[in-house]
């Protein structure tokens, strides 16, 4: 398994996508530039540029027509992924932390920061897909700002009219979009803060990682915690493996053993563990700073990993990866 | 008599994954029965999971 390496941003990566074929990964950075990249062979396709800060987080919708991407510079942009040209500019107060496109694309959901008198808000925009995507509405369709702990990731479930999201505090709360009332929340999901929350295909459940050092497995419907995998470091990303009972891990690294890394291979790892039975199957190394994103390709066949040190590395996983059956001959439902 | 006690111990451990697993598979059926009455909520269409099993083999290729 010979990791492709990705290079061409300047500065750490905060998240990466891939878009549904799993033919492109988008990726974004603090070095205020996106790009796109060919999975098959690591050439770049493209970039999109226009952000002035950070750009925290990004989304691309099921067709590969819109990306949307949020930013330091307190602006999230729409995208046109085949032209590369911005189609929309929001201005917010304050900067946008997380974004994610509903599953049928009709709306985007958005976070900006807590600062300076302004709550940490979330907003639900309708995304006009008619013509060339340029007329968006300036104002979102549903507006809430969480009380507590503020929100640090968001999607939304597979339920009509609610939005989930993780919090600071290491809070997970489903919202009505309408009346923004928090209609159900488990307090004690995690620990410490929610860095990462990623959807299972069906968006029935989902993993979220965190700062307490473990991610987590929930229930969408209770936010029950169903699986807690437990790690020695502060998890930034975590992502579920299609077709194969393993979910990804990664994050930091105790300053002990950062002291002892190599020049030749960076040591900060990609965990692999077993979905159902929580426990480790695997690492990956590579990297020389944190992981700070985890994304797995859609079928499965492939997984990408972005760090703090500016490098994106995607893993083609071979037949091995397919074949193993560490457990013994097991059906699991995906 | 240590042998015959870990083949013991390692047939908990298959006995308890098998449960897990199956508790899991049940699990995963109540969801997509709920799904579906979320979706005939919305009066969208039913279709069932994405990524259908076949792809499979043309990935590991």
């Amino acid at each position: 398994m010979r990791p492709i390496l990705l290079q061409g941003h300047e500065r750490s990566l905060t998240q990466i996508k891939y878009n549904k074929e799993g033919d492109l990964l988008f990726s974004c950075s603090k070095d205020h530039v996106i790009n796109v990249w060919f999975t098959h062979n690591g050439e770049r396709l493209g970039t999109y540029d226009g952000h002035n800060g950070t750009v925290w987080t990004i989304d691309v919708d099921a067709e590969s027509r819109f990306l949307v991407s949020g930013s330091a510079d307190n602006c999230m942009k729409l995208w046109n992924v085949a032209t590369g040209k911005c189609l929309y500019t929001w201005e917010f107060p304050t900067a946008i932390k997380r974004v994610a496109f509903s599953q049928d694309d009709d709306q985007i959901v958005c976070i900006t920061e807590q600062r300076m008198g302004y709550q940490s808000t979330v907003r639900v925009f309708d995304i006009n897909k008619e013509g060339d995507g340029t007329a968006q509405s300036k104002e979102p369709t549903y507006m809430f700002s969480p009380i507590g702990s503020k929100a640090t990731v968001c999607a939304f479930p597979y339920m009509n009219d609610l939005i989930l999201t993780g919090h600071e505090s290491g809070k997970l709360a489903l919202f009505d979009v309408k009346t923004g009332d928090e209609v159900l929340n488990n307090e004690r999901a995690h620990m410490d803060t929610i860095t990462d929350l990623q959807m299972s295909p069906d968006r029935t459940y989902f993993i979220t990682s965190s700062k307490d050092k473990t991610a987590r497995l929930h229930d969408t419907k209770t936010l029950m915690v169903l699986k807690t995998y437990p790690t020695e470091t502060p998890l930034n990303s975590a992502a579920i493996a299609p077709k194969r009972p393993y979910v990804l891990l990664g994050g930091g690294q105790e300053a002990m053993s950062v002291t002892t890394t190599s020049l030749r291979q960076g040591k900060f790892e990609t965990r692999f563990w077993h979905k159902l039975f929580e426990e480790e199957v695997g690492r990956v190394k590579g990297h020389f700073g944190p992981i700070n994103t985890i994304a797995v390709h859609p079928a499965g066949s492939s997984y990408s990993s972005g760090g703090e040190d500016g490098f994106v590395r995607v893993h083609h996983f071979d037949e091995s990866y397919w074949k193993a059956k560490p457990y013994g001959d097991m059906d699991i439902e995906d | 008599e240590d042998a015959a006690e870990e083949s013991n111990v390692s047939a908990e451990l298959i006995a308890h994954r098998k449960r897990l697993v199956d508790e899991w598979n049940a699990w995963r059926l109540r969801c997509r029965e709920e799904l579906g009455e979320e979706r005939r909520k919305k009066g969208g269409k039913v279709d069932g999971e994405e990524g259908p099993r076949e792809e499979t083999k043309e990935e590991i290729e």
